[in-house]
């Protein structure tokens, strides 16, 4: 998804620092102190974890920090909600299935 | 105090319905038709709900299903929403780590 | 560990709690704000449009500019803001536990305001877990906080003005919005937000709902259908759409676990799920109060005087002011949020189905079921009149509070009264000097220029998206429906500071499309 450059009544959206991170060992640009799920966004990435019983894809869904739908693996820590979660260099974004890393026992 | 078996009585029985598998709570996963099935076994508040089928007790602590979930039972029971207790608030009100939840600031 | 000792916690730092703030800080009361999110404003700074009502409710200012004042007001008064501190519980004895920075802190204040606000209600179809799925809120953070596009492809359900008024912020950000949907039978917004969209193009589908959500990892496409009024699927009546979102606005609640944590007294109320308060915001609990959303869904703008009249009580309560000094104050705040209490959207008129004006003129019906005025009806309304020469045409339909327009015109033009929700009158006597101030000042962009000649008319619209149209560029005249009337040509571009932001674009068409055309569209062929 695109970024909003010129906008009619915010007027030009400045571009932030850009930092580098890592969603699934894929190496991806952002904006520093971005929400983690802002540069996902950027990036083409809506799915954000897959669910323990159903195993169905979940995304952002309030991006204020209250529905948890968006929680994905951050720097090791699962659960971490990404829609108010500051962008920094060198995180390691991982997706969450179910509460852990793809494969691993829960 | 409601009479238990004079209103599933009334209620009738559970009778599947189409949607039964849609969720309602999306953060435990528990769909419509389990909660259908628990009111009509006569859990009939959000309480006991909770508690059998953990909806409402997952990350968002019934953030998004609470309403969803009085309405489903206020369906079910042919009563109005606001006959329908909300749940019972308790801290945290926020998704928070046990370690940060123990850890008290010590002062400046 | 330590108790830390306030004088004052406000929770939530949003329109009620900052005016709160605000209000007791410049008493002299030592204020402390927390709030859980990481810019203080609360909904405020996702609120890019002009806000309706008259100067002392801060009408025709953009909301995140509102949100500005507010918290410079509060900064200079000393009013301590402390943000990403979550407030985990409210216990007896005005105890509190603060999340910051990875820490409990326990607090203990002597006066505390609950201003939480309110989460957004939710409805389930097949597919509303799928990513793409997405709350108006969460739709209005990415795209005016955080500059992103929710989608490119976007379904609206609920005609709330929530939904009206995102779907503008839609269109605004660059997104399609394909259309609008809602299981009730008529529009629940103010009519005029429904008109901003509907003349662009995009149809209203009342009495209609999602049946599922399609797509695999993420949507990409939906389908309603029309409900019977007992909100069952009519068979036959699907309705598919290619979308990549479905940003869901139907309706909200106020958030109040933290209050009925501590014992307060609730009620059950169309308003919603709420502290029994007085209206100075106390509760059953001496010293603790409510104000904003959390104690009955309302505007922003009547948070903030409900926030006000918060921290006046405060004062009292804490003995900076006396009880007469209180009440003065009380009266004098209480007035102007009567005054937003007015109208056909009232709180106590949810739910009433209104069949006529204050002034008895018939209500456009086209308008609840359509989003749009129809063209047999506009002219009963007192804004919408046709002679030669320039004079503004006004669409406005429905008693809301909201007087901006009648002071933004120096020529007496207009004239709303003393009465706030009465519909605007247009004066054929007077004269119209093409100064484009009533235009820019409505916040429901129901305001047309209307320059009758022989041989064309000249239609001065509201504009507030980008790329702006260019003088000498041709193009189609939309209807109040969005479709196209006639061939329309570009003849001015106006912008102004005074304006803020809303563009007065001209455009000349045919003498006959002046009381029809309302709208432009760029030809397809000019580049």
């Amino acid at each position: 998804m695109e970024r909003i450059k010129e906008h009619p009544i915010l007027g030009t959206c400045e571009p932030g620092k850009i930092v580098h991170f890592t969603c699934d060992g894929k190496t991806l640009e952002g904006y520093e102190g971005e929400p983690i799920a802002s540069a996902l966004r950027v990036n083409g990435i809506m799915v954000h974890r897959y669910t323990s019983k159903r195993h169905e894809p979940r995304g952002v869904f309030c991006a204020i920090g209250r529905c948890t739908d968006c929680v994905m693996i951050v720097d090791g820590v699962p659960n971490v909600r990404t829609c108010i979660t500051p962008l920094k260099e060198g995180m390691k974004v991982e997706t969450q299935y179910g509460v852990s890393r793809k494969g691993d026992v829960k | 105090m409601i009479d238990i078996n004079a209103k599933l009585k009334e209620i009738g029985p559970y009778i599947p319905e189409e949607d039964d598998d849609l969720l309602v709570c999306r953060c435990e996963e528990v769909t419509k038709g389990e909660i259908r099935k628990a009111i009509h076994s006569g859990l009939f508040t959000i309480e006991e709900l909770r508690r059998f089928l953990r909806c409402g007790m997952g990350l968002c602590q019934g953030q998004t299903c609470g309403l969803l979930t009085r309405r489903l039972i206020a369906k079910e029971l042919g009563t109005s929403v606001h006959e329908i207790d909300v749940a019972t608030s308790r801290a945290p009100m926020r998704p928070v780590l046990m370690d940060e939840a123990s850890r008290d600031h010590k002062g400046e | 560990m330590s108790m830390e000792y306030k004088e004052m916690v406000v929770i939530g730092a949003g329109p009620a709690g900052l005016s709160a703030a605000i209000e007791a800080a410049s008493k002299g009361i030592k204020v402390t704000v927390y709030d859980e999110n990481a810019r203080p404003g609360g909904q405020l700074f996702k609120q890019i449009h002009k806000f309706f009502g008259s100067k002392e409710h801060k009408a025709k200012i953009r909301g995140f500019k509102i949100g500005e004042e507010l918290l410079n007001e509060a900064t200079k008064l000393g009013v301590d803001v402390v943000l990403n501190a979550t407030v985990m519980g409210l216990f007896a004895q005005k105890e509190l536990t603060v999340l910051i920075n990875n820490e409990v802190h326990h607090v203990k204040a002597d006066a505390i305001l609950v201003a939480t606000g309110a989460s957004e209600n939710m409805v389930n179809f097949r597919g509303w877990t799928l990513p793409g799925v997405i709350g108006a809120g969460a739709a209005q953070t990415m795209m005016n906080l955080h500059h992103i596009k929710p989608g490119n492809k976007i379904l609206m359900v609920g005609t709330g003005n929530v939904g009206l008024v995102v779907s503008f912020q839609l269109l605004q950000a660059g997104c399609e919005v394909v259309a609008l949907v809602d299981a009730a039978p008529a529009i629940g917004g103010y009519g005029v937000h429904a008109s901003k969209l509907a003349r662009t193009g995009i149809p209203f589908y009342l009495s209609h709902t999602v049946k599922v959500a399609e797509g695999e990892d993420h949507v990409t496409g939906v389908t309603i259908a029309e409900v019977d009024s007992h909100f069952k699927f009519i068979p036959g009546t699907e309705k598919h759409f290619d979308v990549d979102t479905i940003c869901v606005a139907v309706g909200l609640s106020p958030m109040t676990q933290l209050l009925k944590m501590d014992g307060v007294k609730m009620e059950d109320t169309r308003g919603g799920y709420v502290p029994a308060c007085k209206k100075d915001g106390s509760t059953s609990i001496p010293g603790v109060f409510a104000a904003g959303d959390v104690a009955g869904i309302e505007e922003a703008s009547s948070a903030m005087i409900e926030g006000r009249m918060a921290g006046a009580a405060i004062c009292e309560y804490l003995g900076y002011e006396d009880h007469e000094e209180k009440e003065s104050r009380e009266e004098t705040l209480f007035g102007s949020l009567e005054n937003l209490r007015e109208g056909m959207f009232a709180p106590k008129n949810r739910g009433k189905k209104i069949e006529k004006t204050e002034e008895g003129i018939d209500i456009s019906q086209n308008l609840l079921r359509h989003g749009f005025i129809g063209d047999d009806e506009v002219e009963r309304f007192p804004g919408v009149i046709s002679k030669k020469g320039i004079h503004p045409v006004i669409e406005c339909s429905q008693n809301i509070p909201c007087n901006p327009c009648q002071s933004a015109c120096h020529k007496g033009c207009i004239a709303i009264g003393d009465h706030m929700t009465s519909l605007p009158v247009v004066d054929p006597e007077s004269e119209c000097i093409n100064c484009g101030m009533c235009v820019a000042s409505c916040p429901g962009q129901a305001i047309f220029l209307v320059d009758e000649e022989e041989d064309h008319t000249l239609i001065t619209m509201p504009y507030e998206f980008y790329p702006l149209p260019v003088v000498g560029e041709k193009g189609m005249a939309l209807g109040r429906d969005g479709h196209e009337v006639c061939e329309a040509e570009i003849t001015n571009v106006r912008t102004s500071k005074a304006y803020d932001h809303t563009a007065l674009v001209t455009m000349k068409v045919p003498a006959k499309y002046a009381m029809t055309a309302r709208f432009y569209k760029k030809g397809e062929d000019v580049l």
